[in-house]
């Protein structure tokens, strides 16, 4: 059976709360019941059907096709099944995810992945700020699950980042990994100034030695970490390529102003 | 019955319920792995005085283990599940953690789980770093050659101990080659090990003793030396008595390995040397499992 889809029929008015369109929640409604359902548009409530074309399909499998960037919260939540939305995401995308698969081919706005627990955000495009980072006012960004970027991604991603695995194939801008608590960010591409800084333990894995670093990080020279084998293995199955490829690395110590027990690895 | 001119005794192998686990060790090559898993299961023969029976179980090429590196796959039995724990800790902390590039896996799930880097961790005295791959938990331990891998936990198992088979021969020599021939084809079958020396064992023994400190001593019915003076097992032609113990995952793997080693000694046959097989019967009063010999040849 074919998968449930929603088709937005042209670019919204504002921006759309997508909380709610999940596959659990939509599963077992017609389609007149799931384009009754009432979203939020600029703080105005909304009948989806307003908004998007329902297709009848396998709800486990949601399929979301969007040509705009105005869809937030996309995902906000989910537990379990899948939804892949073809074309951009808005903000927050990813927030507070459980479990399942959420997959977005195109690019996603800022604080995708925060509060995120579980599960894998498949991000086929760029990601722009605050990836897995703490929303303002919590303690803690993302606390589980994987995050795949194939692009680049914006400026302090992973911020107090506080469990799970952060992969980007791409650059990512100023401060990655900042204040990151812990967990792994690894990026392949390069990143901007400022990496780690106030990192308090965690990984921030770096395909390309950065140009500079923080001057409270220090070098602990060329080790051989078996681990790396461990997070490659797992890693290749969800975004090949991207952790470094041998186990030998260069490894910084710091921040030394927070702790000293997080690290900064440089593939060699 | 006879096979191949050896008379199967119409008795059965008495063994009874332990508790096990497996975890895998792996290093920069396979002679490492081994010298880990040599140190940690060394003195692991009998649970009478050694905590636990421990051994290899087989080899493991890089792509079956986590870290992608050779290793071998090791079993630990005990009695219960705090001394299982309690080896398993002291063992992979003085044979594993202290042996150069290795790593240590669990090899099995289980509703239960056995701490192994849990505890270990403390090593690192604060520099130990915990990482969850895969929704699995690992700590990083700072070694002097580098970072000592350990998963936090392994799974807990209910397995069978104690399976055995003796076999009566006209000669020492005999009764080693069969059994030589025996711990190959045992080798062979996945889920158990044959914990004594090269796997077998030439102290079988009775329950109980004259003397009140020991639960256990020798069996004399089966002791070449004693003929005349004991109320022997042995007719005259046989010179000396080899026993296999076999401990398994399960009952369905101890059965396995005991059909694999007696069906060696089998093929082995008069010619060889052997008389008779036998097996450790003590009346039902040991344990709840019991392998026929004769059934499992049929």
């Amino acid at each position: 059976m074919s998968a449930l889809t929603l088709t937005l029929r042209a670019a919204p008015q504002g921006r759309v709360d997508m909380s709610g369109v999940l596959p659990a929640t939509l599963a077992g409604l017609s389609v007149a019941e799931i384009a009754a359902l009432s979203l939020i548009m600029d703080g105005r409530p909304v009948a989806l059907g307003e908004l998007f074309d329902v297709a009848p399909g396998e709800a486990n499998r949601l399929v979301i096709c969007t040509a705009t960037n105005c869809l937030d919260y996309l995902g906000k939540g989910m537990t379990a099944g899948a939804i892949i939305v073809e074309g951009p995401a808005g903000h927050y995308t990813g927030q507070n995810l459980r479990g399942g698969e959420l997959v977005i081919r195109g690019h996603v706005g800022h604080f995708a992945a925060s509060g995120m627990k579980g599960g894998l955000l498949h991000i086929v495009g760029n990601a722009g700020d605050w990836l897995g980072a703490a929303l303002i006012g919590d303690r803690a960004g993302m606390a589980g699950g994987v995050v795949a970027v194939e692009g680049d991604v914006g400026d302090r991603a992973g911020d107090r980042m506080r469990r799970g695995l952060i992969l980007v194939r791409g650059r990512a801008g100023d401060a990655c990994a900042a204040r990151l608590l812990a967990g792994t960010l690894v990026v392949a591409g390069g990143c901007g100034g400022q990496p780690g800084f106030g990192l308090r333990r965690g990984s921030l894995i770096l395909g390309q030695a950065p140009a500079t670093l923080p001057t409270t990080f220090n070098d602990a020279g060329v080790v051989d970490l078996p681990y790396l084998s461990l997070l490659r293995r797992h890693a290749e199955g969800i975004l090949p390529g991207v952790v470094p490829s041998l186990s030998r690395v260069r490894r910084h110590v710091g921040d030394l102003a927070c702790g000293g027990k997080g690290e900064i690895l440089v593939a060699t | 019955m006879i096979r191949n001119g050896v008379l199967i005794d119409d008795t059965y192998a008495e063994a009874f319920g332990m508790k096990a686990t497996r975890i895998i060790i792996t290093a920069d090559n396979l002679t490492w792995a081994k010298n880990a898993a040599n140190a940690a299961f060394g003195f692991a023969t009998s649970v009478i005085a050694c905590g636990c029976e421990a051994g290899i179980e087989r080899e493991l090429a890089p792509d079956e283990t986590p870290d992608g590196r050779p290793g071998v796959a090791g079993l630990l039995f005990a009695m219960s599940t705090k001394e299982l724990a309690k080896q398993l800790e002291r063992r992979v902390g003085q044979g594993v953690l202290t042996c150069p590039s290795t790593a240590v896996f669990a090899g099995c799930d289980g509703e239960e789980k056995l701490p192994l880097g849990k505890n270990l961790r403390y090593f690192g005295d604060g520099w130990q770093i915990s990482k969850v791959i895969a929704g699995r938990r690992s700590w990083r331990i700072p070694v002097m050659d580098g970072e000592f891998l350990a998963e936090e936990s392994t799974g807990l198992l209910r397995s069978v101990g104690g399976g055995n088979f003796l076999v009566l021969a006209r000669s020492r020599c005999q009764a080693l080659t069969a059994c030589e021939a025996a711990v190959l084809a045992i080798a062979k079958v996945p889920g158990v090990i044959a914990p004594f020396p090269g796997g077998v064992v030439r102290s079988g023994s009775k329950i109980g003793s004259r003397y009140k400190a020991l639960p256990a001593s020798t069996n004399d019915a089966f002791c070449p030396t004693l003929r005349g003076v004991t109320e022997s097992e042995l007719s005259p032609e046989v010179e000396a008595v080899l026993e296999i113990v076999v401990d398994g995952l399960s009952d369905a793997d101890v059965r396995a390995a005991m059909k694999a080693g007696l069906e060696a000694v089998c093929e082995i046959g008069a010619a060889g040397g052997v008389v008779r097989l036998s097996a450790g019967n003590y009346g039902g009063k040991l344990g709840q499992f019991h392998y026929h010999l004769r059934e499992i040849l049929a």
